[in-house]
């Protein structure tokens, strides 16, 4: 326990800058629901100084608080006084950790998928089957499970064969003016792997040589999100050692913001390691690096969900995109909060985190869009969930397949 | 601690919206202000008049106190439960029940937060005009309880000049109800003139009602900068001389300025010694003529004049000036906000005092305000840890307040007494108005249960 107040007093500094003017209550997806402290930074930020200054005795009872944080870093962004919430959060969550362990069963997951990636990529195929017979189809390519567990939950099918074992290795463009790195990330790698099969294809037309990792290792968000912040550290460097072998390639391309978030913002601020090339997300390259110029002419009514780890900076960036590179007719989302999906958020309270997508998919029902865009697979999993849950028959994917699929039809 | 029996009867009320785990009671155990937590024995979110009817019952049979809070954001520890007791939230009573717009008023509970009535004021056309620094998180409930001002409070006033009408309950559970949607009202005691700035202490406020008023047609934003902090002042007083009043006439100094452009990064002038902040609005002709006149009164004292082209440029404005008490938060531990308030034609002799006691005591303060209706706010950047300093804190912060009421001024022009400026009350208002207050506070509430010793009463 001592240590354990150690280490929390330690988080002290950063603490103090908060002096608790509640400007965090505007932005907090969660506060927002429920009107409770416990809930917005400033509370959990007064629960972990209430555990130092020895005003809580049972320092494990906060953690279910902690826990509950989309961690969508609009505190973050929104706090003037430069509190820096997520690391306050993500070291709080591993130091209590300690005394609330994970359940073993839990844990053993986690540890497979960070450390055992070429594990994951084999069982693909056994999830796959597993999923299809154990659930019911609800239509393509999303399923009902039956498992009790899940809660209804719709799930995004896992594809049989892992995006990297298809992909892994140099995949040559002709006329080749540089080199990439494309970092899939777990979601890309299992289940939309059709938009890795997209960016490295768009990327080969217009001249750029794709080195895709023959094994995917997760960023390891997910392991901090648990409060298992050192398997997170462990994930980051392992990245980083393997990302630097690409001598040749000038940029790191993603197309998950967490994965970006968490390979070149939290990481180097958690190892003290530096990534070693830039990691860009692939809108982003195609706009400001390539300055690619085409029009897909797909119609109908199209909207936006902005993930919570895109940079601000950039969403104009994606709209323009969507305006410039399809025919849609695009209207704009009021409801601008996180879609509920947080990285194991939404596993953890499946209840709650339903509530902010299905608000978004009612969004647009009214406004009649046929059409979500979202750069991120773990919002584009949640919103597809909604909407098979309220019925909408709109179709949830990334900007970029959309580039591809046009210029597959005009090869 | 509350036996199980009596929390009990406070789920049956309020069902789950009921909390006593000792984590859960710590998340209001503060408030914005600086001070020392205070914990509640119990939390509770009413969701409907009725229950909140029940539960100030509750607390009167049983004697427990009873501390009114919205979004907790207020800056003189207003809603501490310094005796313990229970924390009645009125986050769960958020809805706009009407926006007139013929006869330009809302009805809104409690619990709504100004800055979406505001917003849904003006999706009809018609303006809310208080606009607190916190409107983003605070309640219209609080805003009415501490009788908010803003930075518009100049020319439209503050919260209290908008409330028509106020629906409470009294320490015994009656519904009162004062005012109404009518312009003119003049039926029995202003009650609802008695609620705003009551901080709690005379009843639990449901639903008010709001004037509203016509959008104005036209406005020009402009930030002035100043090479010299006492011209930014004069300038403040040679205005509202003029017989013009801004909108929004606001004050910032170099250390301010400084940390808002750190925190906010919007190009704000960080070599100037002061800064103005002034929006002049009305009828397009008179904007214009009153914009002519403000800028050459600036430039005779040497401002070099600004004017925010576009309304995004304007909105980055207001934004930085609305952050700018957090701001200084990024750079010491420990901020003392205080709230000095002097008649506007005084505002250099205070600018000089807050200046000259600065130095005295070797603090570090920034001063930023709203110094068009003479509210300033010398913000003390410090660490509680330090004691030697705090004790110097505390000496500053008295000859601040001695200096505002020297100057004809007040201890509070916005923030309230609550239990930071208690001990300073009498001094401004005299021994015979605290006798009053008592007697109010004691006839209406005899077991001292709603909101115990707050501005000392």
């Amino acid at each position: 326990m001592d240590e354990l107040l150690k280490e929390l007093h330690e988080l002290e500094e950063m603490m103090l800058q908060c002096m608790k003017c509640g400007t965090c209550q505007s932005d907090c997806p969660l506060y927002r629901t429920d009107g409770r402290e416990s809930s917005v930074a400033r509370g959990k930020i007064s629960l972990l100084q209430s555990v130092y200054e020895g005003r809580i005795e049972d320092a494990g009872r906060i953690l279910k608080h902690l826990d509950q944080c989309l961690l969508c870093t609009r505190c973050l962004k929104a706090c003037p006084s430069g509190v820096k919430t997520d690391e306050i959060f993500l070291r709080g969550r591993e130091i209590l950790r300690k005394i609330k362990k994970l359940p073993k069963w839990q844990k053993l997951i986690l540890k497979t998928a960070m450390e055992k990636p070429e594990l994951m990529a084999k069982m693909a195929p056994l999830m796959h089957m597993g999923l299809k017979f154990g659930s019911k189809k609800i239509k393509d390519g999303i399923y009902r499970p039956m498992l009790p567990a899940l809660g209804g939950r719709n799930v995004v099918e896992i594809k049989s064969e892992a995006f990297v074992k298809k992909y892994g290795g140099l995949n040559k463009a002709e006329n080749e003016i540089m080199r990439v790195v494309f970092y899939p990330g777990c979601a890309v790698n299992l289940i939309y792997t059709e938009w890795g099969t997209a960016v490295v294809e768009v990327l080969r037309h217009f001249g750029v040589s794709v080195y895709v990792p023959e094994t995917n290792i997760c960023c390891g968000i997910p392991a901090a999100s648990m409060g298992e912040l050192e398997m997170f550290r462990n994930a980051v460097r392992a990245n980083f050692d393997a990302l630097a072998e690409y001598r040749d390639a000038k940029y790191i391309i993603t197309c998950c913001p967490t994965c970006r978030y968490g390979l070149y913002e939290m990481g180097p601020k958690q190892t003290g390691a530096e990534c070693p090339l830039e990691v860009v997300d692939i809108l982003v390259f195609l706009e400001e690096t390539l300055k690619v110029k085409i029009q897909s002419g797909v119609r109908g009514r199209s909207t936006i969900h902005f993930p919570c780890h895109y940079q601000d900076s950039k969403k104009e960036l994606v709209e323009s995109f969507v305006r410039t590179h399809t025919d849609t007719e695009y209207v704009k989302l009021d409801n601008q909060s996180c879609c509920g999906f947080a990285g194991t958020f939404s596993l953890k309270y499946y209840e709650r985190s339903k509530g902010f997508s299905r608000s978004k998919i009612q969004e647009m029902k009214d406004k009649r869009t046929d059409k979500v865009y979202t750069p991120c697979p773990g919002c584009a999993m949640q919103l597809a969930d909604a909407a098979a849950g309220e019925g909408l028959d709109a179709e949830v994917t990334h900007p970029v397949t959309e580039l591809y699929e046009f210029l597959r039809k005009i090869k | 601690m509350l036996s199980k029996s009596l929390i009990a009867k406070f789920a049956e009320i309020a069902g789950k919206n009921v909390w006593t785990e000792q984590e859960d009671l710590m998340c209001y155990a503060y408030d914005a202000s600086f001070g020392e937590m205070c914990v509640p024995e119990i939390v509770v979110k009413p969701e409907t008049t009725e229950q909140v009817c029940s539960i100030v019952k509750l607390c009167c049979e049983e004697s427990i106190p009873l501390v009114t809070r919205g979004a907790g954001t207020n800056l003189s520890g207003g809603t501490l439960p310094v005796n313990g007791g229970c924390v009645l939230l009125t986050t769960g009573l958020n809805k706009i029940l009407e926006i007139n717009t013929e006869d330009m008023y809302a009805v809104v509970q409690s619990g709504v937060v100004t800055s979406d009535l505001a917003l849904a004021v003006s999706a009809k056309g018609l303006l809310y005009p208080p606009d607190p620094g916190s409107m983003k998180m605070s309640t219209i409930g609080g805003n009415v309880a501490e009788n908010a001002g803003g930075l518009r409070a100049l020319k439209y006033g503050v919260t209290g000049d908008y409330v028509m009408g106020t629906k409470f309950f009294d320490m015994e559970g009656n519904a009162v109800i004062s005012g109404g949607k009518t312009v003119k009202m003049v039926t029995g005691f202003n009650l609802s003139g008695l609620m705003v700035s009551s901080e709690g202490l005379l009843g639990v406020m449901t639903e008010h009602t709001l004037k509203l008023v016509p959008q104005p047609q036209s406005s020009r934003s402009m930030l002035v900068i100043y090479d010299d902090l006492m011209k930014a002042s004069v300038t403040v007083s040679e205005i509202i001389g003029a017989r013009i009043t801004p909108a929004t006439l606001e004050l910032m100094d170099r250390f301010t300025i400084k940390t808002v452009e750190e925190a906010a990064k919007i190009g704000l002038p960080t070599d100037a010694d002061g800064l103005l902040l002034i929006e002049v609005d009305g009828h397009p002709a008179a904007v214009e003529d009153e914009y002519a006149k403000v800028k050459s009164i600036c430039e005779k004292q040497g401002g070099k004049v600004h004017v925010a082209e576009t309304p995004e440029e304007r909105d980055r404005l207001w934004e930085a000036r609305r952050k700018a008490l957090s701001s200084l938060a990024r750079l010491k531990p420990t901020l003392i906000l205080e709230d000095a308030t002097v008649p506007r034609s005084r505002i250099p002799e205070m600018m000089q005092c807050i200046k000259d006691i600065t130095s005295k005591y070797s603090l570090t303060v920034g001063t930023f305000g709203h110094a068009g209706d003479g509210n300033l706010h010398p913000t003390i950047l410090t660490d509680k840890r330090n004691t030697e300093e705090m004790l110097r804190v505390e000496k500053a912060i008295d000859e601040i307040f001695a200096s505002a009421l020297k100057l004809e001024g007040t201890i509070s022009g916005e923030h309230g007494i609550g239990s930071a400026k208690a001990k300073y009350l009498e001094s401004e208002v005299g021994a015979g108005t605290i006798r009053f207050m008592k007697k109010l506070k004691n006839g209406l509430d005899p077991k001292n249960l709603l909101n115990p010793h707050k501005m000392g009463l």
